[in-house]
């Protein structure tokens, strides 16, 4: 059985006819190719698959997608404004805090939903709000630095 | 550091990180054609079994599928690294709890995993062993009853058929009975490691395309192009050009990645359908189908004068490689040559034993066995050093690697940046003057890796008609940053900048040999391979260029893209001129052509396992760990880690930090959380949940120490990095765990509850002393 449901992302709306049990992450890649939301575990633990509901980092795994049906999705794809990269974004690649990347959508984002919300966190609230992101490649050291960098910048420039 | 290069030793910025950073990049699990069928395979419930029957008649009445294949659709081909014992799927008997048994295709992942539940499978249960050190016994179980018939490379390999030993090497030197003679101290140890899994964060993936013609055409998330192009066409029976291998983006590999896995069966189904079919592991099946690290079991015995100088080595290593070799072999070769560690020891004595299990199978995981060794040979220095009383760092300086030492293959090394890397270490820490402070202590240790030999690299750079440089390569850049370090050497040395170099992705089609992202050799052996393609397309410029200013090559300099006359600036073309000229005027397209091979390499002797030259490269590095150890509850805090490695030359120093602080990780990985548990055969945690990787929270900082010691072979002296930092992570936490509470667990990975059982049985074993 399917069932309408408006998705809002990234600003734009698509209307679609859902199975109920389908999870936000497969309509994103499946249906609307946005692949930035990346496919790990698939249970809820490795935060790959990470987007914002409502400006709150998810994981689209585990998150039925007629459920979030009225509340705004966000991807890695929705946060570079008029093809300039998110201030997150210039400084993982700055840093060096992208090695494979595949958890960098997932990453960037929870890092995004923290400095929307506090614009002067420390080291500690930042490995606070990132550990429910996997990296298996950097160790994390790179990247508590480009998040701290960026929320700096962004402040600057507030 | 560098400063007379333009381009390499510059931390400069990735060339595919804008694509990685935004998501738009293509990685195995993302790539989708039209027609496309999706796969699941049924796994073996059974550890070790004879395959009665199989009935999947069910299964193909289900709607939406499309083919299912068993290992009587296996044309029977085996492949594998220098041993070819593994099939794509099981035939007559399995061998491990996971082996593919049978695959479907269907029109979705859902209907493919509805139809597994609806074959049936009937096994005839065989004894199994799962034990490393029972499986080497003469009445244990026989795994590979064909072992006499399997094609393996000599030199590498000295099987022994009728056995489970896959491979037993030794390595002999000097008098080993003299050496303990001569000793003033004797330690031995008996160390035990155990299975973890890569959790590259992306599952393996891929979607394999049967082509009309009969060729086959690959995308798959692969570390190694070629060495899965030839393990594909192995199993296939076809010429290994009828496969073609599209590298993707690769979202972390760590040595999972290497061999043919998923490719198998998809390509099996593909085969039989006619249309494209991906495959991607759930991460259960990352646990259960994939590859894990090496189990160990290592006794190690080592003398020593009273000064702390090494006199003798003797180690018994067993390696648990599961069902199939994967690359035990060659991981059982590195091994025993690396078990004295990176210190002289005049007599050596090792015999080394791979051997298979009814486990899932070990392959090659960032390291390749040095961890494991290395958790022996460190052990035995700090024995050593404990019972001498000599400070852990002065016996390790003492007995060094150093320029024109001497290995225990009889090698004579060079470029041995370890004592500045233990220095460098020592000096972070503050080691002499550390502070003792109640429950906290610190661990110095040192360790070597070696690159695995016998491979090799080809690399094609081509001018384009704009100017820019073209630079074709099999390398892979699974996250360490190859495609920038290999752009910036050919930058260097054409003498443009990174900017005008464009990397082309591996595709075995169009992109030269390589044996991949495997053994820290992308640096060394496709940078060389890429540093003579662009001395091979200078030269060819510099002839165009004379010939369009009529000067002798000799006389003309390229800098930024423009060839000009010495002293004569206005008598000047650009790269772009001469591009087009070339490719479109006079139709000499310029393509420069480069290799590396490790020619000067000697395979070592399997009776001695001696040899002058065994390996490309060592490089080295040193970590120093401090940790706070609760008494009480166990629980084991790690403070700071500070890892030093000799790169040989740092070609860009912002990756490089980032492979030693990654690798740092992993390793306290492997030290303190992760294990992969199992249960007669069975893997009770195939989770994240209950198999716990680190997180941003579990680890601090790692403060990373690059040396600099040129490699004479290396291209602009440097050699890999990728592996090394990985190896030594575990032995340091138990030197500093041992620093702080007094006791020494040599049973990986160690625990709050082994750290409470060593504790309660030293205070007990102290108790009488007291009273």
């Amino acid at each position: 059985m399917k069932y309408p449901v408006t998705l809002l992302v990234n600003n734009e709306s698509f209307a679609l006819e859902l199975e109920a049990r389908k999870p936000l992450l497969h309509v994103l890649r499946d249906e609307l190719n946005l692949t930035g939301a990346r496919r790990g575990c698939e249970s809820g633990y490795c935060g790959a698959c990470t987007v914002l509901l409502d400006g709150q980092p998810v994981h689209s795994c585990s998150v039925l997608a007629v459920a979030a049906g009225g509340k705004r999705i966000t991807t890695i794809e929705g946060i570079a404004v008029n093809g300039q990269l998110h201030p997150l974004q210039e400084a993982f690649i700055a840093e060096g805090a992208i090695q494979c990347g595949y958890c960098s959508p997932g990453l960037i984002l929870s890092a995004k939903a923290l400095v929307d919300e506090q614009s002067r966190p420390d080291e500690a609230t930042v490995r606070e709000w990132l550990k429910g992101n996997l990296c298996r490649c950097t160790g994390y050291t790179k990247i508590i630095r480009a998040v701290l960098t960026a929320a700096e910048k962004m402040r600057a420039g507030a | 550091m560098s400063t007379d290069f333009a381009v390499i030793g510059k931390p400069l910025r990735r060339v595919d990180t804008v694509a990685r950073a935004t998501g738009r990049i293509t990685y195995g699990v993302d790539v989708k054609l039209p027609g496309m069928l999706h796969a699941k395979v049924l796994r073996s419930e059974q550890p070790h079994a004879r395959i009665v029957r199989i009935d999947y008649a069910a299964a193909l009445r289900l709607p939406g599928v499309k083919a299912v294949v068993t290992g009587a659709d296996d044309p029977g081909g085996r492949f594998g690294s220098r041993m070819a014992d593994q099939p794509m799927m099981a035939h007559e008997k399995v061998r491990y709890i996971g082996e593919p048994v049978a695959a479907v295709a269907a029109v979705d992942e859902e209907t493919a995993e509805e139809a597994l539940s609806l074959i049936s499978v009937e096994y005839e249960p065989l004894p199994a062993v799962f034990d490393p050190c029972e499986a080497m016994r003469p009445e244990a179980p026989l795994i590979h009853e064909r072992m006499h018939e399997y094609k393996y490379w000599e030199g590498w390999c000295n099987p022994r058929p009728g056995t489970n030993i896959i491979n037993a090497l030794v390595l002999r030197k000097g008098d080993i009975e003299r050496g303990f003679a001569e000793a003033a101290v004797v330690v031995e140890n008996t160390y035990r490691t155990h299975a973890i899994q890569h959790v590259s964060m992306e599952p393996h993936a891929c979607v394999v395309q049967a082509e009309a013609d009969g060729r086959i055409t690959v995308w798959s998330c692969t570390q190694a192009p070629y060495l899965l192009r030839g393990s594909l066409a192995a199993a296939l029976a076809i010429p290994a050009s009828k496969v073609r291998v599209i590298a993707t983006a690769v979202g972390g590999g760590y040595g999972g990645k290497v061999r043919l896995k998923l490719e198998g069966p998809a390509a099996l189904l593909s085969l039989k359908t006619g249309r494209p079919v991906k495959m991607v592991h759930t991460r259960t099946e990352e646990f259960t189908g994939a590859v894990t690290r090496h189990p160990s079991v290592i006794r190690m015995k080592t003398g020593a004068r009273d000064d702390g100088t090494l006199l003798a080595c003797k180690a018994e290593v067993i390696l648990d490689t599961g069902a199939f070799c994967e690359a035990g072999e060659v991981v059982l070769w590195e091994v025993v040559q690396a078990t004295p560690g990176p210190y002289v020891v005049p007599n050596v004595w090792v015999d080394g034993y791979c051997v298979y299990t009814n486990h899932v199978s070990a392959g090659p995981c960032r390291g390749f066995g040095w961890p494991q060794v290395t958790w022996a040979s460190e052990g035995q220095m700090d024995a050593l050093a404990r019972e001498l009383s000599i400070d852990p760092l002065e016996i390790r300086l003492r007995n060094a690697f150093d320029e024109g030492s001497i290995s225990a293959s009889g090698e004579v090394l060079h470029s041995v940046g370890f004592k500045e890397c233990l220095q460098r270490v020592a000096e972070a820490v503050n080691w002499h003057k550390r502070e003792r402070r109640p429950g906290r202590g610190i661990g110095l240790i040192g360790f070597t890796k070696m690159s695995m030999p016998q491979t090799a690299s080809a690399a094609f750079v081509k001018l384009n008609e704009d100017g820019r440089i073209g630079l074709m390569t099999s390398a892979v850049d699974l996250g360490q940053g190859i495609s920038t370090a290999l752009a910036q050497i050919a930058a260097e040395e054409v003498g443009v900048t990174l900017a005008d170099i464009e990397v082309a992705a591996a595709d075995t089609d169009t992109t030269p040999f390589d044996s991949g992202a495997i053994s820290s050799r992308q640096t060394f052996h496709v940078g060389n391979a890429v540093k003579r393609a662009a001395v091979d397309l200078k030269q060819q410029v510099l002839a165009a260029a004379a010939t369009m200013l009529e000067a002798r090559p000799e006389d003309l300099d390229i800098r930024q893209g423009h060839i000009s006359v010495r002293g004569v600036p206005d008598r000047a073309v650009t790269l772009a001129q001469i591009g087009t000229a070339t490719q479109i005027r006079l139709g000499q397209p310029i393509l420069g052509r480069g290799s590396h091979l490790d020619d000067d390499v000697v395979m070592p002797d399997l009776a001695t396992g001696q040899s002058p030259k065994p390996a490309p490269y060592w490089k080295y590095a040193a970590q120093a760990v401090e940790v706070e150890v609760d008494s009480e509850t166990g629980k084991i805090v790690v403070q700071r880690m500070v890892s030093a490695h000799d790169c040989g030359r740092a070609i860009n120093p912002l990756s490089i930090e980032g492979q030693v602080q990654g690798g740092a990780v992993m390793g306290l990985g492997f030290a303190l959380m992760e294990e992969m548990i199992f249960d007669e055969g069975r893997v009770v945690n195939p989770n994240l949940m209950d198999y716990r990787v680190p997180t941003s929270t579990d680890f601090p900082d790692v403060e990373a120490v690059i040396v600099e010691a040129p490699h004479r072979d290396g291209p602009f002296g440097a050699k890999g990095v990728g592996e090394t930092s990985t190896i030594g992570a575990a032995a340091a936490v138990r030197s500093a765990i041992a620093d702080a509470v007094g006791v020494t667990i040599n049973d990986l990975p160690i625990t709050c509850e082994k750290l409470l059982d060593a504790i309660e049985a030293r205070e007990k074993a102290e108790a009488p002393a007291k009273t």
